[in-house]
């Protein structure tokens, strides 16, 4: 199977109270754009919630997006999480309001992709394409 | 090898507005012939105010220096308070972490991420102490920026609190709460408030403006937020349209159900936002006086003049310079979009920080900020005349097609049945969506050019890299802990019978349906924290007491539920 066959699915999730979802919103839809099935579980999620739709919705990929600058505690936390649900090997990618600093911090996590305002949608497509090409081998 | 040199590099790509009025390249007499100078101008300080609310203007009065100030603990925000009001600063704008912003205390399994993020964790009176200690709060400029709903209701309660502790004359209480639930819902999501029929944030922002009508005349109850609407992606019509729409829905509903008049109040305050575009600004803030005057007059049943007039808060849209490229250029936008504030008429201006892509402004953007509008206000002799592009043929026909614009949409919310029939119906939610995804279509596409993100890229130099190196940056996790210690703290050492009584009280007047700020003033008194300040009303609702279904009713108060 190859990522041109099927349709990717990725998850949005906003972890915390960070209220910011223009963001998403406008991502969601160029995303769907791009072929691309998206799921957006709104804003207040919890880690456990975010993984757990990602395991029923059968995703390929969980986007997390903050605007707060804590991506990195976020993220620990989803990673936990998803070690804790069998679910590690769907990537992560991050985006929103990131520190610099905490760009490596979070690519040696594994989350990639750690996009700010401004990122163009096609560098975020071509990332997502990649690494589901890569998860389907 | 040899640049090719090209002269129509850069050239325009563009001839509407920010908003996409189509705008012709020059303007005539005929442009504006049907303009009846006092039908639709008249003098500064006169009916329908279109040239400002003044007969002076900055002559008299300047505007209010307001900016944000809030740090990462309440300690350190009245510090900068302090600094800030010794560098110039007329105004003080109170601003919450986003976990006190979201009602709910420092130690909630939701809120442990963005605690100190934002602004300061303000959970309690005791915290109000510490940010508010040795400045005077009796006709002192504040605002309330906290733009939920439950930020509204409990900023209030604290302030009104600390100057009863303080014994200070809350009929003194100056300055402007937001308490616009509508924008709240739809920017913001405000589920402390929410249920089906909205009507727990409907009762609160009425308690708010009916308490403030007769208790803190000199404090603004309600002033509907275009800004935050517009930075969450519409255009200027739908900005005017909202929030004008806001305004008749809640003082509407203040006049039919709780007694008072638009002539109770000060000029009215409308938050708005000022974005790139110069001269639609400018013609954004003269079309809003000239729509609110009537409408206050024709629809709210205003009698005195003042009441139609209405004041305008600008400030820069976030959206406009929260790009990490080349964050130098800054400087000029916020010049830039400073002036068309001045040339508007604005009461307040807050000009965002410089490094407003990389975090909090750093003391030294803020100052910049100051300091831009004191080099307006004291270089340029601009303010000395009022309404200084008034009868421009441009700027008279771009206010009156924004008029038009925006009298449309507010006849088509008029027809839906008012702002919360248009939330409730998901009308305005699609408003939203349509528009945030074709501006942000428009860069992408380059219709619309940005200096150095989508267009003249370049390096960092030095000073951009300074820039982005000296903003306040995000507190490390471990000063998050600070607050979570300080509220169990503060929970161990209250008077729990003392809590239980006021909050009991909130609970009956809620339930009773009577006003409940006074009660909550009280319990704040007590040291009840935000989430138990909301939490009570919403059992008094009926409705699960944490409001992101995750913490029980506390055993002290289930005997309420």
């Amino acid at each position: 199977m190859s990522a041109n066959q099927v349709k990717i699915r990725v998850i949005i999730g906003k972890v915390g109270l960070d209220p910011h979802d223009r963001g998403v919103i406008v991502l969601s839809h160029i995303l769907r754009e791009a072929g691309i099935e998206v799921i957006y579980l709104g804003r207040f999620q919890t880690a456990e919630s975010v993984v757990k739709a990602a395991i029923e919705e059968d995703a390929d990929i969980i986007a997390l997006s903050d605007h707060c600058g804590v991506m990195p505690e976020i993220a620990e936390d989803v990673i936990k999480e998803s070690k804790k649900q069998n679910a590690g090997d769907i990537p992560i990618i991050a985006g929103g309001f990131i520190e610099e600093k905490d760009i490596p911090v979070l690519e040696n996590m594994g989350v990639s992709g750690n996009f700010g305002p401004g990122t163009s949608h096609k560098a975020i497509v071509d990332h997502i394409q990649k690494l589901a090409a890569k998860r389907y081998g | 090898m040899a640049v090719e040199y090209d002269r129509d590099s850069g050239k325009l790509v563009k001839f509407t507005t920010l908003s996409n009025i189509p705008v012709k390249t020059l303007y005539r007499p005929e442009d504006i012939k049907s303009l009846d100078y006092k039908r639709d101008l008249g003098d500064p300080g006169f009916y329908p105010y279109t040239r400002g609310i003044f007969p002076e203007m900055y002559r008299k009065r300047l505007w209010l220096k307001s900016q944000i100030a809030c740090y990462a603990h309440p300690k350190e925000t009245n510090k900068a308070f302090k600094k800030f009001i010794a560098s110039g600063q007329t105004g003080l704008r109170i601003l919450v972490d986003t976990t006190t912003h979201s009602s709910v205390d420092p130690d909630h399994p939701l809120g442990r991420y963005d605690i100190s993020c934002n602004g300061n964790p303000t959970f309690a009176i005791t915290e109000y102490r510490e940010m508010l200690a040795d400045i005077p709060l009796e006709n002192v400029d504040i605002e309330s920026a906290c733009a939920l709903a439950g930020g509204s209701f409990w900023t209030y309660l604290f302030l009104i609190a600390l100057m009863d502790e303080r014994g200070e004359d809350i009929s003194n209480l100056r300055g402007t709460n937001i308490n616009d639930p509508i924008h709240a819902a739809i920017v913001f999501g405000c589920p402390e408030f929410s249920d089906d029929q909205w009507e727990l944030a409907r009762k609160v922002n009425l308690d708010l403006i009916e308490f403030g009508a007769k208790n803190t005349p000199k404090w603004f109850p309600c002033t509907p937020c275009g800004y935050d609407m517009r930075d969450a992606g519409i255009n200027a019509f739908q900005e005017l349209a909202f929030c004008i729409g806001n305004a008749i829905q809640y003082y509407g509903d203040a006049i039919k159900k709780r007694g008072v008049k638009l002539d109770d109040f000060r000029p009215m305050v409308f938050s708005q936002s000022i974005e790139a575009d110069f001269f639609e600004a400018v013609a954004k803030f003269r079309a809003l006086r000239r729509i609110w005057a009537r409408v206050a007059k024709e629809r709210l049943g205003a009698i005195t003049p003042r009441s139609m007039a209405s004041r305008i808060g600008a400030r820069i849209s976030a959206n406009s310079i929260s790009f990490p490229e080349k964050p130098l250029n800054n400087t000029s936008r916020i010049t830039l979009q400073s002036l068309a504030a001045v040339m508007g008429g604005a009461q307040s201006i807050d000009l965002a920080g410089i490094d407003e892509a990389f975090g909090l402004p750093s003391e030294e953007a803020r100052i910049f900020g100051l300091d831009s509008q004191h080099i307006i206000a004291h270089e340029s002799s601009i303010p000395l005349v009022v309404d200084p592009l008034g009868g421009s043929y441009y700027v008279e026909s771009l206010t009156d097609k924004i008029e038009e614009g925006t009298l449309k949409l507010l006849d088509e919310i008029d027809s839906i049945g008012g702002m919360w029939e248009c939330l409730k119906t998901g009308w305005l939610v699609d408003q939203f969506n349509k528009t945030t995804i074709s501006l942000q279509k428009e860069i992408d596409e380059g219709q619309r050019l940005i200096v150095g993100v989508n267009a003249f890229k370049g390096d960092n130099g030095p000073i951009s890299k300074a820039l982005k190196e000296s903003a306040y940056p995000v507190p490390p996790a471990e000063e998050r802990k600070v607050a979570i210690t300080k509220v169990k703290k503060l929970r161990e050492e209250r008077d729990q019978k003392k809590l239980v009584d006021a909050l009991t009280s909130m609970y009956t007047a809620e339930k009773d349906n009577e006003n409940v700020i006074r009660a909550g003033v009280e319990a704040c008194k007590a040291y009840a924290t935000v989430g138990e300040l909301v939490g009570i009303l919403r059992i008094a609702h009926g409705f699960p007491y944490d409001h992101y279904g995750i913490l029980p009713t506390p055993e002290y108060l289930k005997h309420l539920e």
